[in-house]
């Protein structure tokens, strides 16, 4: 255990490491005056240069990238240039209704997909997989509008944007997701009205990581159900059902449980667009703000703390796959 | 690909809903007290302190909150008394006189005097951000009572008394929040998030990426607040917005409404689309400075194959006019700096090469749709056009290599105040900020500096005519249209004012919710 948790580590290190040269080497290649559009166009050249000074934007590049490195180790990520924050503050702003988001999505897509897998291998669930298939298939953008349409606009079943009712007085803490703290406050009404809220942003999200889940695991478990201890189980007259679940299912978790450590990449990938959409003040929110104003240290911060909930997702993947399949510890 | 198509299948959808929504109408109610207004932001406003807020996006809530010495009549460039009741220039323009009102009280209780105003504008000059460049001109200010502010400046200014104006102009903080809070940063950091004026509303809450809150101020020295709060939330995407707006969760959108949506609203009996006169000015920067954009003859080619007046009806329709002069109209009589670009049947040369065009994103998808018809309109003369779109602060990198830089530039662009001069130095002077390609002539110039110290109002308009005219004549800019300020209501509003240099904001103290 501890030699995973210190290869991990490594390995947490060098990814994030990486992606950091990585978006170095992009502010290098990208053309843009982040300073300028700070600053204003009635600016004098004097002010410009003043702040360009001041953030340590007029040094070479590995200056700058030897400067971030040694505040980085510190838990500094420079100030954004938009917001005037510290970046780790902006982040940890943020952070928590992404996690709430992706989270929910993650957890929607793993019953989804579960659902879709056990009843499609079994050659049943037709119209779930018809219906899910169809709609992982419109792009996620066109159907959460769509959705906001029907659900929100005509049928006013769900909210319209944001993470709760501006009439509502959350929760400030201790963990930033609202569903959470609403219930460690005893306030079911804002558990109700976070739910509520994350209900059509977290599916939108859910959809294409859940038929990918689905149709992992039921091939997986197709497999599964032809091998011979499968073949002794029907033979002791146990249920087809009881088969399945008691049987068949744990074998088959190895490939769904790989692509559900892709597929949080996927997902952390589409909050940009849905948080656009619903108005989620998360991080990619964030991140869409800090791309149009070319704030580097803002998409540096956001890339690290991606890579590193990536990287920590998929470790969790691996040890569920050790805990699924006790012969991969051997290995 | 799914940012592109975004805007696109936003505006089926809305269309969709539009077109099944016309149905009852409750008739407008007139004069109702209280209530809350409840608007959205495409963007976070970054920071609500008035010395470093620079943006167009948040402009209401500084508005709202805050106060200068001078502000803008209602529908006029004329500044008129907000903070400073009256004022008196002296002849060599130097010293300007303001006699500020009595009464006059913070959010906090405090009493609004001279050495408020001099503690706060002070402030401005040593926090040094973007805005600050209107106070740099002061050599000196003295309170000789406590309702009287004397500034001395260094040389005359001839858009000094439009620099307080401004909606980015001085406004005063109480000098108690600024001592309270001063921290290290003459409390910029508190500041961002809060605010202590004198404006009509107060700052009652500031979610950063979520929403901000204004509460009436029930103090308010000036005709109060109809409105009891203003929520307005950020919704970065315009068509959840219209969602919203259709819904009757939004009361307005007060920028960017999708340009091909507009006739749809117009007919939604819930709804009222309004217009008005503002400084916006959508121009086209050619570069001047590398090959083949380099040859004045070929830049009057490019100018007539625009054939930029049927190109401006067909991209705003009613909501805009081909410009007619190179300044913003109603800035400066346009006869002295007239602009027309006659279509022509010159086609480009041969061997002209091909042109690189970068345009600015916006979200009612007026510049994607000008750029694609003036790259159609430019390959069918001959030239050979790639359009991209791109963001502001790559183009404010092209100056430093304008060799790599595009031989096109489009943006729509806006002065800080309602005088010539706050437009023609940023666009055109040679180290202007939004000469994003690098035009230079000495002459221009000259003419610039020279209206700027100069006190006579009449003889100040010839020489920024005379500018105008050299950079008409240069082809350096083409003017292309002054599009109006085009918000959408629910028809319930009323008391809507709006001031032209005000971009993308109404008077919320006169707003009333039927």
């Amino acid at each position: 255990m501890a030699r995973f948790a210190l290869t991990r580590l490594a390995s947490l290190v060098g990814i994030l490491l990486g992606l950091s040269v990585v978006v170095f080497l992009l502010q290098a290649v990208v053309p843009a005056d982040p300073v300028r559009a700070m600053v204003g166009a009635s600016a004098t050249p004097e002010i410009v240069e003043a702040k360009r000074h001041e953030l340590g934007l007029d040094q070479p590049l590995p200056a700058q990238y030897a400067q971030f490195l040694s505040r980085a180790v510190r838990g500094d990520l420079q100030m954004s240039l938009h917001t005037r924050r510290p970046v780790r503050t902006d982040i940890a702003a943020f952070l928590p209704a992404t996690l709430e988001l992706a989270a929910t999505a993650l957890a929607m897509a793993i019953v989804l997909g579960g659902a879709l897998g056990l009843l499609t291998a079994r050659g049943r669930g037709t119209s779930l997989r018809v219906g899910l298939v169809a709609s992982a298939s419109v792009p996620t953008f066109l159907l959460a509008l769509v959705l906001l349409v029907v659900l929100y606009a005509q049928l006013r079943l769900v909210p319209g944007s944001g993470r709760i009712s501006a009439e509502l007085e959350a929760p400030t803490g201790p963990t930033g997701l609202l569903t959470v703290d609403g219930l460690l406050a005893g306030r079911l009404d804002v558990v109700r009205d976070a739910l509520a809220h994350l209900a059509l942003p977290a599916f939108c999200l859910a959809l294409a990581p859940a038929v990918a889940l689905g149709r992992t695991l039921r091939s997986s478990l197709q497999t599964v159900l032809g091998s011979d201890h499968i073949r002794t189980a029907r033979a002791k007259g146990l249920t087809e059902r009881g088969v399945l679940l008691r049987h068949g299912v744990r074998p088959a978790l190895n490939a769904p449980l790989t692509m559900t450590g892709l597929q949080v990449g996927m997902l952390l990938a589409g909050v940009v667009v849905i948080e656009s959409i619903f108005a989620w003040p998360g991080l990619g929110l964030y991140t869409a703000r800090a791309i149009t104003s070319v704030d580097f240290p803002a998409i540096v911060g956001v890339t690290l703390v991606m890579g590193a909930v990536y990287v920590i997702v998929n470790a969790l993947v691996d040890l569920a796959q050790v805990a699924a399949d006790p012969r991969l510890r051997v290995r | 690909m799914s940012r592109r198509l975004l805007p696109l299948v936003s505006v089926l959808a809305v269309a969709i809903l539009l077109g099944s929504a016309c149905s009852s109408t409750p008739p407008p109610q007139q004069g109702a007290e209280g209530g809350t207004l409840r608007i959205g932001y495409l963007a976070d406003m970054a920071q609500a302190d008035p010395d470093v807020f620079y943006d167009i996006e948040g402009n209401t809530v500084i508005l709202s909150v805050y106060e200068g010495l001078l502000k803008y009549k209602p529908d006029s460039t004329e500044v008129a008394p907000s903070l400073a009741e009256s004022w008196e220039v002296s002849p060599d323009g130097l010293t300007y006189t303001f006699k500020l009102r009595s009464g006059v009280k913070f959010h906090d209780g405090t009493a609004l005097d001279a050495q408020a105003v001099k503690t706060s504008f002070q402030r401005r000059l040593d926090v040094g951000a973007a805005p600050s460049y209107m106070l740099e001109p002061v050599a000196s200010m003295q309170t000789p009572d406590a309702t009287t502010l004397v500034m001395r400046l260094k040389h005359p200014v001839a858009p000094f008394l439009h620099y307080m104006a401004s909606s980015w102009g001085p406004k005063v903080i109480s000098p108690k929040a600024l001592a309270d809070h001063a921290g290290k940063d003459h409390a910029q950091t508190w500041l961002n998030e809060h605010a202590v004026g004198t404006g009509p509303f107060q700052l009652t809450a500031f979610q950063r990426g979520q929403r901000y809150e204004l509460t009436k101020f029930a103090d308010y020295w000036g005709a109060k607040a109809h409105l009891d709060k203003v929520d307005i939330r950020i919704i970065p995407d315009i068509g959840t917005q219209r969602l919203q707006l259709q819904s009757g969760d939004l009361d307005a959108i007060l920028h960017s409404f999708p340009q091909a949506e507009l006739e749809a609203a117009k007919s939604n009996p819930d709804l009222q689309v309004r217009d008005f006169s503002a400084f916006l000015n959508n121009i086209l920067y050619l570069n001047t400075n590398k090959k083949p954009l380099s040859d004045p003859a070929l830049r009057k080619t490019l100018a007539s194959a625009i054939n930029r007046d049927t190109l401006v009806t067909e991209v705003y329709g009613p909501y805009a006019k081909p410009s007619s002069s190179t300044y913003p109209s109603g800035l400066l009589d346009p006869a002295l700096a007239p602009v027309s670009y006659p279509p022509g049947e010159t086609t480009a040369p041969a061997n002209t090469g091909k042109l690189t065009f970068a345009y600015t994103a916006d979200d009612s998808g007026v510049h994607r749709r000008m750029a694609e018809l003036i790259q159609q309109r430019l390959d069918a003369a001959g030239f050979s056009v790639t359009i991209n779109e791109v963001q502001l602060p790559q183009v404010f990198e092209y100056v430093s290599d304008l060799q790599a830089a595009p031989d096109l530039v489009m943006q729509t662009n806006t002065p800080d105040g309602a005088h010539p001069d706050m437009w023609a130095r940023i666009e055109w002077y040679s180290t202007g900020g939004l000469n994003y390609l690098g035009y230079k002539n000495a002459r221009a110039d000259k003419a610039l500096d020279q209206a700027l110290e100069t006190t006579d109002k009449a003889t100040a308009d010839q020489l920024y005519g005379q500018a105008g005219k050299i950079v008409a004549q240069d082809t350096a800019i083409i003017f292309i249209a002054d599009p109006r300020d085009v918000m959408v209501l629910r028809k319930n509003l009323t008391g809507i004012e709006h001031v032209p240099n005000y971009p993308w904001a109404l008077n919320f103290a006169t707003l009333q919710k039927g």
